[in-house]
């Protein structure tokens, strides 16, 4: 029995290729980034390049003309105008509220769904497809369906519980509002808890029975610590949302009765395309974003969850 | 410490499966009792009962002499060692072990004192801050038994708690396990499939069949007189030698393919029953050291075999070989990989180092007749009195 | 504590199954109500009390919702906007995601964050340029306007979604391909590719599902009646004054079946995808 004696290197991570691995890796990494190319340059072009060029609007006075827009000059008007105007507190607040109510009862009942269908003996299959339905449809389905529920004279709900113009009062339309997005959003939240409580092995439970830990304690001690990162997506996810929340309230109310159901995203749409003031606008959609990653840095925190490195 | 009765136990599944059949056993106080036998067999389910993991369908088990059978695991003390270890990994090494004290509330430092024991006699210390993600197999099956100790239970329950690990870490902690059970003289359930875990951990041991009872005995009597063929094909290592053979006239010879063996009186006077099935089939079976190196001019009962194999071990010399006799082969007490490499007719003996022996010689074994066993080719259960 | 009886009765009413009757009605009373609806006739519709189950059964809406509202239109133009960008997406995903997962690029790492940032951030910032940036190419009411930024937003999550699958292949498969002389593209075809293939339904799903869904972009770009989307043209059904409901839920039906029946045929696709991100926390 021969020995084959070719000289083999320390293969390069990655491709685990034999032969010279400086040449082979960099041939690997021009390949990546060839591979790579496509994506990185759609997404540049239609998301770095108009963020950067929001940012530009929002600190410059916009002009509209016949053609399109022009930008003159440096300045932070729009910016203070934003920041004092009275509508713009009430969408921030309102949304912030809004954001906070319908992630914390989505996360609450989500949560209490997953657990019910988790013991569920049959038929699971049939359960989760039974609740991806209510994503999958179109949010403005959704808003109609629910404003015909909500109308003032021949609406169920109206029928069901007496309320009169529910959508045309402040208050009431704002909880239709949240009703109509739980709805939507709930079995959402409850499939991607469910899918985490399905992960979770079985036999710590066991032991957890053993080591004499009731139901109730179980939950708090392992279920949740161990839920963490899978409620922490459920809320990225749904913080994402909520803070862009348009659909709902331009089909259900347009912003109104007034504005109290105006959100950010409402104030800016309205701000840009129906006022033409690009520049306030933009600075309504500029402030938006930044809200946005705070919040969802915030959700981190909150679940203490790194996105660190997963040993590339 | 407290002792654990089966009183024809049973566990019959939804869908009919019948998996603990009439089980009735008594493990005593601080007893170290190894169930064993092939996957399948019912030897976790029967375990899971006593820990109250799995409801008993009919039977009384009793715990420390009350009736357990509708207790939580929790009312019956008990503290388990789980197959895969079932460590709560978002926790620390020191909570994992001190979760069931926490739970009965017990203050901190005495809680903070017990589980600074359980560590250091496991010798897990160092490694109290750190999570089960970043432990090896072995630290985490020490924190497994960890969390059963601290405990102090009336019973210890493992459910084959070291064959995850590899080979030479088994041998290690098979010795720890049986010097901690030892230490606290806390009834012990022990269920594994290695027969060898079985022979050198158990004060005695339950040989486990299909879901029924085959022998409970201590080690040695296990591998000397075993009840059955099951139980003779099933202990011992390598695996005993059953041929069939039919008995000869006053039960002083047995004829094994076209070759007799005599046999001196004293295995008649060991077993007596042997003289009835004069001129009928029987099992023998011969242990692999009963077999010895020979020459035809030796006196005494005496085998002839084919080499097929001699596996050098330095100690000793394994060698295969075949004679024309039907080897028997008790279902489920050989891996299905071992059965299916086995020709018919292999037997196996164990000799000296130096013995000159190569495949394909013909080679002469002395018969060892003392300890001889013959079972029922019908019943399989031994011949005796 | 005594142990919980599961013998006889117990074992169909109990608590979970119960609950999980309630969940079934929470989800489905609100979907019976649009389906039913719409089988109204216009007069119905606007019964009060209301009907709670439609009779005279009647497909008015359905028709009206074709002939008059031009809903052939719009779905027409959501399901090419779709496909295509669902097109696009996976195949620019699956090699970034085969690039991101499995080559040595510097960088690899920030670039991964990177995306997922930018995948953070809502329309209604970039909503404004790209409406200028679209004016100034005449790109306004077309296909491609709504294909380009529905495709880049869409990325991020195929990009992750693939990689995570890509890192889930062993390397060996590939090295294999490698030593039997397959180059790089060949490999990712034939070995990487079939492999992968649960994570490129995944991703197509999702990207099919919120390109069908989109309702701020296809409302700014594509105003024109011809090029309108679903979304935008359920929306703007009727005027102020009168909303034909019926005819709205009509349409709905005929939108929301399809995905309805594509998302129950690959939900396996769809829960993973999900806890996919899970997993990678």
């Amino acid at each position: 029995m021969t020995t084959i004696s070719t000289p083999v290197e320390e293969a390069p991570t990655g491709a685990g290729l034999v032969g010279r691995p400086d040449v082979n890796r960099k041939r690997m990494a021009r390949l990546g980034w060839a591979f790579s190319a496509p994506a990185l340059i759609i997404i540049g072009a239609v998301t770095i390049f108009p963020i950067v060029y929001s940012v530009a609007m929002s600190l410059s006075h916009v002009n509209v003309t016949g053609n399109g827009i022009s930008l003159n000059g440096f300045t932070w008007a729009n910016y203070s105008l934003v920041l004092q105007n009275s509508t713009w507190h009430y969408a921030l607040g309102f949304t912030i509220i809004y954001t906070l109510v319908t992630v914390l009862v989505e996360l609450a009942l989500g949560t209490m769904i997953a657990l019910v269908l988790e013991r569920l003996a049959a038929g699971r299959g049939w359960m989760m497809a039974l609740l991806l339905l209510p994503w999958s449809m179109i949010t403005v389905i959704n808003a109609q369906l629910w404003s015909y529920i909500y109308q003032g004279t021949y609406g169920v709900a109206t029928y069901l519980f007496g309320v009169q113009n529910i959508l045309g009062t402040s208050k009431p339309a704002i909880v239709a509002l949240m009703i109509a997005d739980i709805w939507k959003t709930t079995p959402f939240v409850a499939i991607i808890v469910l899918a985490g409580l399905v992960m979770l092995p079985g036999d710590i439970y066991e032991a957890a029975e053993v080591d004499g830990s009731s139901d109730w304690s179980t939950f708090w001690r392992i279920t949740v610590p161990l839920l963490r990162p899978t409620l922490a997506l459920a809320v990225l996810f749904r913080v994402l949302q909520a803070f862009g929340l348009f659909d709902l309230p331009f089909v259900m109310t347009n912003g109104g009765p007034g504005t109290s159901t105006t959100s950010l995203a409402i104030l800016g749409y309205n701000a840009m395309f129906k006022n033409l003031s690009f520049g306030p606008g933009a600075a309504v959609a500029v402030t938006t974003a930044l809200l946005v990653l705070l919040g969802c840095l915030i959700s981190l925190r909150t679940f203490k969850v790194q996105v660190g490195k997963e040993g590339n | 410490m407290a002792p654990v009765s089966m009183e024809k136990v049973n566990k019959v599944y939804e869908n009919g499966f019948h998996a603990v059949k009439d089980m009735t056993l008594d493990i005593g106080d601080g007893e170290f009792m190894v169930l064993v036998g092939p996957s399948g067999c019912g030897k976790t389910t029967a375990l899971r009962m006593v820990a109250g993991l799995e409801d008993i369908t009919s039977g009384i088990l009793r715990i420390g002499g009350k009736e357990a059978n509708d207790e939580t695991p929790k009312e019956r003390d008990i503290a388990m060692v789980f197959q895969n270890y079932a460590l709560y990994p978002h926790m620390t090494v020191a909570e994992n072990i001190g979760f069931a004290l926490k739970l009965r509330k017990m203050p901190k430092d005495q809680l903070s004192a017990k589980v600074r024991e359980a560590a250091d006699i496991l010798g897990l210390t160092d490694w109290l801050d750190r999570k089960p993600g970043q432990l090896s197999g072995g630290q985490r099956q020490r924190v497994a038994m960890g969390r059963a100790i601290v405990r102090e239970p009336s019973v210890f329950l493992m459910d084959e708690p070291l064959s995850n690990l590899d080979a030479k870490l088994r041998v290690q902690m098979r010795a720890e396990v049986a010097r901690i059970q030892r230490r606290m003289g806390v009834s012990t359930i022990y269920v594994t499939h290695d027969q060898v875990e079985a022979m050198t951990m158990g004060d005695r041991v339950t040989v486990m069949r299909d879901g029924v009872l085959q022998q409970v005995a201590t080690p040695q009597t296990l591998y000397d007189q075993p009840d059955n063929i099951f139980v003779a094909a099933f202990i011992g290592s390598p695996a005993q030698n059953l041929y069939d053979a039919v008995v000869g006239e006053g039960a002083r010879s047995i004829k094994l393919g076209s070759q007799t063996v005599e046999l001196p009186e004293s295995v008649v006077l060991k077993h007596p029953g042997l003289r009835a099935y004069a001129g009928k089939d029987v099992v023998v079976g011969m242990r692999p050291e009963h077999l010895r190196a020979s020459s035809p001019d030796i006196t005494g009962p005496k085998l002839v075999g084919d080499v097929e194999l001699v596996e050098a071990l330095g100690s000793e010399l394994v060698v295969h070989f075949t004679i024309d006799a039907h080897r028997v082969i008790a279902e489920g007490a050989l891996d299905k990989d071992e059965a299916a490499a086995m020709q018919s007719g292999e037997g196996v003996a164990r000799v000296e180092a130096k013995t000159p022996v190569k495949p394909g010689d013909k080679m002469t074994f002395s018969v060892d007749t003392e300890d001889m066993q013959f079972f029922d080719t019908e019943t399989g259960l031994a011949i005796r009195g | 504590m005594r142990k919980r009886k599961r013998t006889g009765w117990h074992r169909v009413i109990n608590g979970v199954n119960i609950s999980t009757l309630v969940v079934v009605v929470f989800i489905a009373a609100p979907l019976y109500w649009l389906i039913a609806s719409s089988f109204k006739t216009p007069a119905a519709m606007g019964a009060s009390p209301p009907q709670f189950f439609p009779s005279p059964v009647s497909g008015a809406n359905y028709s009206q919702a074709f002939k008059q509202y031009d809903f052939g239109v719009y779905f027409r133009n959501s399901l090419i906007v779709s496909l295509v960008a669902t097109a696009l997406v996976l195949i620019f995903a699956t090699m970034a995601g085969y690039a991101l997962g499995r080559l040595p690029m510097r960088g690899k790492f920030t670039l991964m964050v990177s995306l997922l940032i930018i995948s953070l951030f809502p329309a209604i910032a970039v909503i404004a340029p790209l409406y200028v940036l679209l004016k100034n190419v005449g790109w306004l009411n077309s296909y491609q306007g709504l294909i380009i930024p529905y495709t880049a937003f869409n990325l991020p999550f195929a990009i992750w979604i693939m990689r995570n699958y890509m890192l889930g292949i062993p390397k060996e498969m590939e090295e294999t391909g490698r030593i039997d002389g397959a180059g790089p593209l060949r490999t990712i075809w034939s070995i990487v590719l079939p492999m992968a293939l649960p994570g490129v339904f995944t991703a197509g799903i999702f990207c099919f599902t919120a390109c069908w869904t989109e309702f701020l972009m296809a409302l700014t770009f594509n105003s024109v009646n011809n090029y309108k989307t679903i979304p935008v043209g359920i929306a703007t059904f009727g005027t102020a004054l009168q909303v034909p409901y019926g005819t709205i839920f009509a349409a709905s039906v005929v939108a929301v079946v399809p995905i309805g029946i594509l998302v129950f045929i690959f939900r396996r696709f769809v829960i993973s995808g999900l806890t996919s991100g899970a997993v990678k926390g």
